[in-house]
C-alpha cells in the first residue's frame, strides 16, 4: 500500500464509521420516538386492532296463548356457510382455480346438482346476500338466463316539497322458483365470496339455511374435508298453529331497507337481523328480542376469535308474551268463518272476540290467512310483495283492522244511544213504520215526484213493522225508525243531525284507531258537515243524516271498531282498548310487564237509558220477530245486532259499482255483532263477511258457534 | 464469528426448527468459508463475472416467470442468479479495483468499472428487480468509492446519472412507482399502507421493554404481514421493546463495525475490498429493511440480515461473514512472510 492509499484508507474508514454511527443513532432516535414518545397512541391502536365486541345471540321470546299453548317458538336450525378467508385461495401460477373447485365440491356435497329443491334454496339464499341487481348480473354474466316477475315495490321517495312519501314502483324480480344450473349457482357463490373477502373481516357467508339437525350432521361429516366450510347454528321462528293465528302473530324478516335507519338508531347493528315485520312480532319486537350479549374478544386479522377477554354483558333473553287469546276459540272462529266464506264464495271475512270488561282479545281471524312459517325462510320484502301479488285476495292484509267498511245496521247501536242520550226520543217514544218515507226535494219541496225515497229492508219483503219503541226498532232493525232518529222529519220531529251524530260516533271510537296492539290499523274520518263540504263540496242534507243513522252513506269503520262499539253497549258505556298481550314474562317466570286495561270514561249516557239499547240487542236475539234468533246459545242469554251493509265497489271502467244483482241492487256486506251473557257480559263477538249478503244468514252462524264454544267448552 | 452466530437466536417464527437447521448449516458454511483462502478467489474473479452475465442472459431468454418478474432459472430447482450474483460481483469488483488500483484515477479505468457494473445492472433491472439493482449498485458503488475516486469523477458520475434520470424514469415498472407513491402518500394504496401502518403499530406497541417473547399481539394475531421475513424487525420491536431492539441493532451494527475493522486489517486491497463489499451488503440490507420497518424508507422486499427467516439468505450472509473471517485470519500471515 502506498502512502496515498493508506491515507485514503484511514479517511475512508473514518467516514465509514461515522456513517455507521450516524445511521445507528438515527434508527435509535426513530425507535425512541415511535416506542416511547408515541408508544401510548400505538398501543391504543393495537388494542383497537385486536379487541372486538361481539354480539352474542339472545333467544327470542316465546308467545303463549291464555292457556299456555305455545303460539311462537324458536326451532333449532342449521346453516351451511363458507368462510371466504379459509377457502383455498387461487394459486395464480396454476391454471386450476382452487377456490372454484372447493365451492364446486361443496355444491356437490349439498346435492345441488341432483336435488332441484336444494338448488332453488341455495339460489334464494344467494339472492338474499347479493340483492336483486347483483344477483341478476352475476347469473347473466355467467351465461345463464333468468325469468322475471313484475311486482310493485314500495319505495321511499321525496315529493316536490321534500317530504318522504311511499311510492309503488313496478319492479322486475328474478323468478326463483326454477332451479339454476350448477354453473349459475357457482357464479353466485363466487360472487358472494368475493364480496365477503372485500372487507377484511372474517364473516361466514351462508350457502344453505334452514337445515335440520340430522341433515346438518350429515353435511358436517361430509364437509369435514372441505376447507372453509362450517355448519353453524341459527334458530328459526316456528308457529305451530300455522295460519290459525297468522294475522295476530305476524312474522319475522330481515330489517326492511326503508326502515334501516330507524332500526339502527334503536341499536340493531346487523342489517340482516330478523325482526318482527307484522303482528305481535312487530309490536313487541324490542321485548321479544331481548338484548344481545356482548363479549370482548381478541381477534386476529381475519376477525377470527382467538380468545374471550371479557364478557361485557350477558345476553338477555327476550321476554315471553302471554296473550289473552285462546287458540282453541281462535280455531273455532277460523273454521266457522272459513266454512261460511266457502259457502258464500265471499272473498274475505273477519271474526273477532274480546272481553268487553277489559278489552282482552280472545280471538282475531281475518281470512284469507297465511302460514307465517313461510316467512321464516325470509326471502325479504320483494318476495313478500310477490306473495300479495299472487293472491288477489291479499292474505297478508289484516282486514280486521286494515279494512274500512260501512258498518250498516250494527251502527244503530251508536244512533240509538245518541238519540236516547240527547233526548231525541225517550225509551218509550213510539215511531211508526208505515212504509217508505219521502224527503221533499230541497229546491222543489212541492213536487212529490222529485222527493227522495227511503225504505227499510223489510219493505222489500212486503212487511211493515208498525209501531215501535227503541227496543223493537233495534230488535227488528227497522230503518224507518232510525231515519227519524237521525234526520227527524219536517213538521214532525227533530232528529240528531250531523253534529250530534258525529259527536256520538267519536264517543264510540269511530274516527280514531282502537289502539289494538297490532300494526297496520286504519281509521276513517267521521262524516259531518264540515267533512262533507271539504271532501265533496256539498252541504249536509237530511238524507245524509238518514243514511248515517243506519250506518250507510259515508260512515266507515273497521270490524275492530264495530267490536269496540259493541263493547261500549255491553259494558255499560266504556270504550276499551283491545289488547292481546296481557303480560311480558322473563325466563324465570317473573312478570316484567303487566297490561293495565285502558278503559275510557263512561260515555255521557245514563246507564238506565243505555239499558234500552241493551234490551234492543236482547230483543234482536230473543224477542218476537227479532233479526237474529239463530245466535241463541243453550243456557246463555245472548244479545246481538245484525248488519247488512250495502256497498259500492266503484269500477271506473263500467262507471258504476260492481256486483249489482239483476235488479240493479248493490251487494251487501254481512255483519253480526253480539255479546253474552246478557246480564253480565264477558265476551263480545263481531263477524264480518265481505259481500256476504244477509248478515243474519252468513255472519250469525260464525258468532253463534264462537259463543257456543266459549260457553260450553272453553270458558275458564 | 460468535457475534454473528448469536445474533440469529431471535428467530421467532413457526419455522424455528428449520431456521435452526439453517443456522447450523450457516455456521458450517461460515467456518468453511473462513478456512478457504480468499486470495484464491482472485483467480475466480473473471470467470465469476462471466458466469453471472451468462446466467442473467439465460434468465432473460429462458427464465421462469413468477409474480410478473422473470428472475428464476429452472435447474431442477428454481434458482435466482442474482442472490449469488451479489457475491460474484463483490469478488469481481474487488479483483478489478485492486488489480487496477494504481490506474483507477484515470477516467478510462473508472469508466470501465462503471460499464462492467452497468451491464449486469441493466439485465437485473429489466427482470424487473429494482431492489436487487439498487443493492448491487450500492455495493459496487461503495467499493468504487472506497477504492478511491477523484472528486471530479464523482461530479461527472452524478451529472451523468442526473442526465439519465428522465430516461430511466420512463422505464420504472408500475409496481416500483406504486411503492414510492405509497411511501409518499400512504392513502393511495390501502393494502401496502396497511402493512406499514401495522408495522408502526407493532413497534409502538412494544414500549420500553416490549410485550415479551411470543406475546406481541400484532405478531400473534397476524396483523403484521410477512412478519417472519420483511417485518421481523417490527416483531422484535413489539416483543423486546425499545431496550431489546436497540440491543439487536447494536449487535447488527457491531457486526458491520467489526467488518470495517477487518477491512482495515486486511493485508491487501483485494481482501479489503471483499470485506467492505460484505460490510456494505449487510449494511445496505439492514439499512433498507429497518428503514422500511420504521417507515422512513419505502417498502421493498428486502430481508434483515441474520434475523429474517429464510435459509439461503441466512447461509449466504454467513458465507459472506466467513469470507471476511478468511481475510482477517490471514492478515498476519504476511507478517511472517
Amino acid at each position: 500500500m502506498d502512502e496515498r492509499a493508506a491515507h485514503t484508507a484511514t479517511t475512508t474508514s473514518i467516514i465509514v464509521r461515522l456513517t455507521l454511527a450516524a445511521t445507528f443513532l438515527a434508527f435509535c432516535f426513530r425507535l425512541y420516538s415511535l416506542q416511547i414518545v408515541s408508544g401510548a397512541s400505538y398501543q391504543e391502536q393495537a388494542a383497537v386492532n385486536r379487541l372486538r365486541e361481539i354480539d352474542t345471540h339472545a333467544p327470542r321470546g316465546v308467545i303463549y296463548d291464555r292457556n299456555g299453548e305455545i303460539l311462537a317458538r324458536n326451532r333449532p336450525s342449521f346453516v351451511i356457510a363458507v368462510i371466504p378467508a379459509d377457502l383455498p385461495t387461487d394459486d395464480l401460477n396454476t391454471d386450476i382455480d382452487e377456490q372454484r373447485i372447493a365451492l364446486e365440491r361443496l355444491l356437490a356435497v349439498l346435492e345441488a346438482n341432483t336435488d332441484p329443491e336444494m338448488a332453488i334454496r341455495i339460489a334464494e339464499v344467494m339472492f338474499l346476500h347479493l340483492g336483486r341487481e347483483d344477483f341478476r348480473n352475476t347469473v347473466e354474466s355467467a351465461g345463464f338466463s333468468l325469468s322475471f316477475r313484475l311486482v310493485d315495490l314500495e319505495v321511499l321517495k321525496l315529493d316536490d316539497e321534500g317530504r318522504e312519501v311511499l311510492e309503488e314502483v313496478p319492479t322486475l324480480i328474478p323468478d326463483l322458483s326454477e332451479p339454476l344450473p350448477i354453473g349459475g349457482l357457482l357464479a353466485l357463490l363466487e360472487r358472494a365470496v368475493a364480496l365477503g373477502t372485500q372487507g377484511s373481516s372474517y364473516k361466514p357467508i351462508s350457502v344453505l339455511d334452514l337445515v335440520d339437525r340430522e341433515r346438518a350432521f350429515q353435511v358436517a361429516e361430509e364437509t369435514y374435508q372441505l376447507r372453509g366450510v362450517q355448519v353453524l347454528q341459527k334458530p328459526v321462528r316456528e308457529y305451530p298453529y300455522r295460519e290459525l293465528a297468522g294475522h295476530v302473530l305476524g312474522f319475522l324478516g330481515p330489517i326492511p331497507k326503508l326502515a334501516a335507519d330507524n332500526y339502527k338508531a334503536r341499536g340493531y347493528e346487523d342489517p340482516n337481523e330478523p325482526v318482527g315485520l307484522n303482528g305481535l312480532e312487530y309490536t313487541y319486537q324490542d321485548s321479544l328480542r331481548g338484548l344481545p350479549g356482548k363479549r370482548l374478544v381478541e381477534v386476529d386479522i381475519l376477525g377470527r376469535e382467538s380468545r374471550t377477554i371479557n364478557i361485557v354483558r350477558e345476553p338477555e333473553p327476550g321476554l315471553n308474551l302471554n296473550l289473552s287469546l285462546d287458540i282453541r276459540l281462535q280455531e273455532v272462529m277460523h273454521n266457522a268463518l272459513a266454512r261460511q266464506l266457502e259457502e258464500t264464495g265471499a272473498p274475505h271475512g273477519v271474526a273477532l272476540a274480546m272481553d268487553p270488561r277489559n278489552g282482552a282479545m280472545l280471538g282475531l281471524v281475518s281470512l284469507p290467512s297465511y302460514d307465517n312459517n313461510i316467512f321464516s325462510e325470509g326471502l325479504g320484502e320483494e318476495y313478500q310483495a310477490l306473495e300479495v301479488e299472487d293472491d288477489t285476495r291479499r292474505p297478508l292484509y289484516n282486514y280486521a283492522i286494515g279494512g274500512l267498511y260501512p258498518p250498516g245496521s250494527t251502527f244503530k247501536l251508536v244512533s240509538a244511544t245518541a238519540a236516547l242520550a240527547e233526548n231525541v226520543i225517550t225509551p218509550y217514544t213510539t215511531l211508526v213504520d208505515r212504509g217508505p218515507i219521502y224527503l221533499p226535494n230541497f229546491f222543489f219541496p212541492d213536487d212529490p215526484t222529485q222527493a227522495q225515497e227511503f225504505v227499510s229492508w223489510n219493505h222489500k219483503l212486503n212487511i211493515l213493522h208498525g209501531t215501535m219503541t227503541i227496543v223493537e226498532g233495534l230488535g227488528l232493525s227497522n230503518d224507518i225508525f232510525f231515519y227519524y232518529l237521525g234526520g227527524g222529519y219536517p213538521d214532525f220531529m227533530v232528529g240528531l243531525g250531523s253534529e250530534r251524530m258525529a259527536k256520538w260516533m267519536r264517543l264510540f271510537g269511530y274516527g280514531e284507531v282502537t289502539g289494538v296492539d297490532l300494526p297496520g290499523e286504519v281509521r276513517a274520518f267521521v262524516p259531518d258537515e264540515q267533512w262533507k263540504r271539504l271532501t265533496k263540496a256539498e252541504s249536509w242534507t237530511t238524507g245524509d243524516s238518514y243514511n248515517t243513522a243506519i250506518g250507510q252513506g259515508d260512515v266507515l269503520g273497521t270490524p275492530m271498531q264495530v267490536l269496540v262499539s259493541t263493547a261500549v253497549v255491553a259494558n255499560g258505556g266504556h270504550v276499551v282498548k283491545p289488547q292481546f298481550v296481557q303480560e311480558q314474562v322473563d325466563t324465570q317466570n317473573q312478570v316484567r310487564w303487566q297490561y293495565e286495561p285502558v278503559i275510557g270514561e263512561r260515555v255521557p249516557v245514563d246507564p238506565s237509558l243505555l239499558a234500552f239499547v241493551q234490551k234492543g240487542m236482547w230483543h234482536a236475539v230473543n224477542g218476537n220477530y227479532g233479526t237474529s234468533p239463530n245466535s241463541r246459545v243453550d243456557g246463555i242469554t245472548v244479545a246481538g245486532k245484525t248488519g247488512t251493509a250495502e256497498f259500492c265497489a266503484y269500477d271506473p271502467e263500467i262507471q258504476d259499482c260492481t256486483d249489482r244483482d239483476h235488479e240493479g241492487n248493490l251487494p251487501f256486506h254481512a255483519w253480526y255483532t253480539a255479546y253474552a251473557p246478557y246480564d253480565d257480559p264477558e265476551i263480545v263477538v263481531t263477524v264480518f263477511v265481505y259481500s256476504g249478503g244477509e248478515g243474519s244468514a252468513v255472519a250469525i252462524p260464525v258468532a253463534q258457534e264462537t259463543l257456543h264454544a266459549w260457553f260450553h267448552d272453553l270458558r275458564p | 464469528m460468535t457475534y454473528s452466530a448469536t445474533s440469529t437466536n431471535v428467530a421467532l417464527t413457526d419455522y424455528w426448527q428449520r431456521q435452526l437447521f439453517f443456522t447450523m448449516l450457516g455456521a458450517i458454511a461460515l467456518v468453511t468459508a473462513a478456512l478457504f483462502d480468499y486470495r484464491h478467489l482472485e483467480l475466480l474473479a473473471q470467470p465469476s463475472y462471466f458466469l453471472l452475465m451468462l446466467s442473467l442472459v439465460a434468465v432473460y431468454f429462458v427464465g421462469e416467470v413468477k409474480n410478473g418478474a422473470q428472475r428464476w432459472l429452472n435447474l431442477g430447482i428454481d434458482v435466482q442468479p442474482t442472490e449469488a450474483g451479489k457475491f460474484l460481483l463483490i469478488v469481481f469488483f474487488a479483483w478489478y479495483l485492486s488489480r487496477f488500483q494504481d490506474r483507477i484515477h484515470r477516467l478510462l479505468y473508472l469508466l470501465g468499472a462503471v460499464i462492467l457494473l452497468l451491464l449486469p445492472l441493466v439485465l437485473v433491472y429489466i427482470q424487473p428487480d429494482l431492489g436487487m439493482t439498487v443493492t448491487l449498485a450500492f455495493i459496487c458503488g461503495t467499493l468504487i468509492l472506497i477504492n478511491g475516486v477523484r472528486w471530479m469523477h464523482i461530479f461527472l458520475g452524478v451529472a451523468a446519472a442526473a442526465a439519465a434520470w428522465p430516461l430511466l424514469r420512463g422505464t420504472l415498472q408500475d409496481y416500483m412507482l406504486r411503492r414510492i407513491e405509497v411511501f409518499l402518500d400512504p392513502g393511495s394504496n390501502v393494502d401496502a399502507a396497511f402493512s406499514v401502518q401495522q408495522a408502526l403499530i407493532s413497534i409502538g406497541n412494544g414500549g420500553w421493554i416490549g410485550l415479551g417473547w411470543a406475546e406481541g399481539t400484532q405478531n400473534r394475531l397476524h396483523f403484521l404481514r410477512v412478519r417472519h421475513t420483511d417485518f421481523i424487525f417490527s416483531v422484535i420491536a413489539e416483543e423486546l421493546g425499545f431496550v431489546g431492539t436497540v440491543m439487536v441493532l447494536l449487535l447488527l451494527f457491531f457486526v458491520i463495525w467489526r467488518l470495517v475493522r477487518i477491512a482495515d486489517l486486511a493485508q491487501d486491497q483485494f481482501g479489503r475490498l471483499i470485506t467492505f463489499g460484505v460490510a456494505s451488503l449487510i449494511f445496505f440490507q439492514t439499512f433498507v429493511n429497518v428503514g422500511m420497518n420504521l417507515a422512513i424508507l419505502p417498502v421493498t422486499g428486502m430481508t434483515l440480515p441474520f434475523l429474517s427467516y429464510g435459509g439461503s439468505s441466512l447461509v449466504s450472509m454467513m458465507v459472506a461473514v466467513g469470507l471476511a473471517q478468511s481475510v482477517v485470519m490471514r492478515h498476519r500471515k504476511m507478517d511472517f512472510a
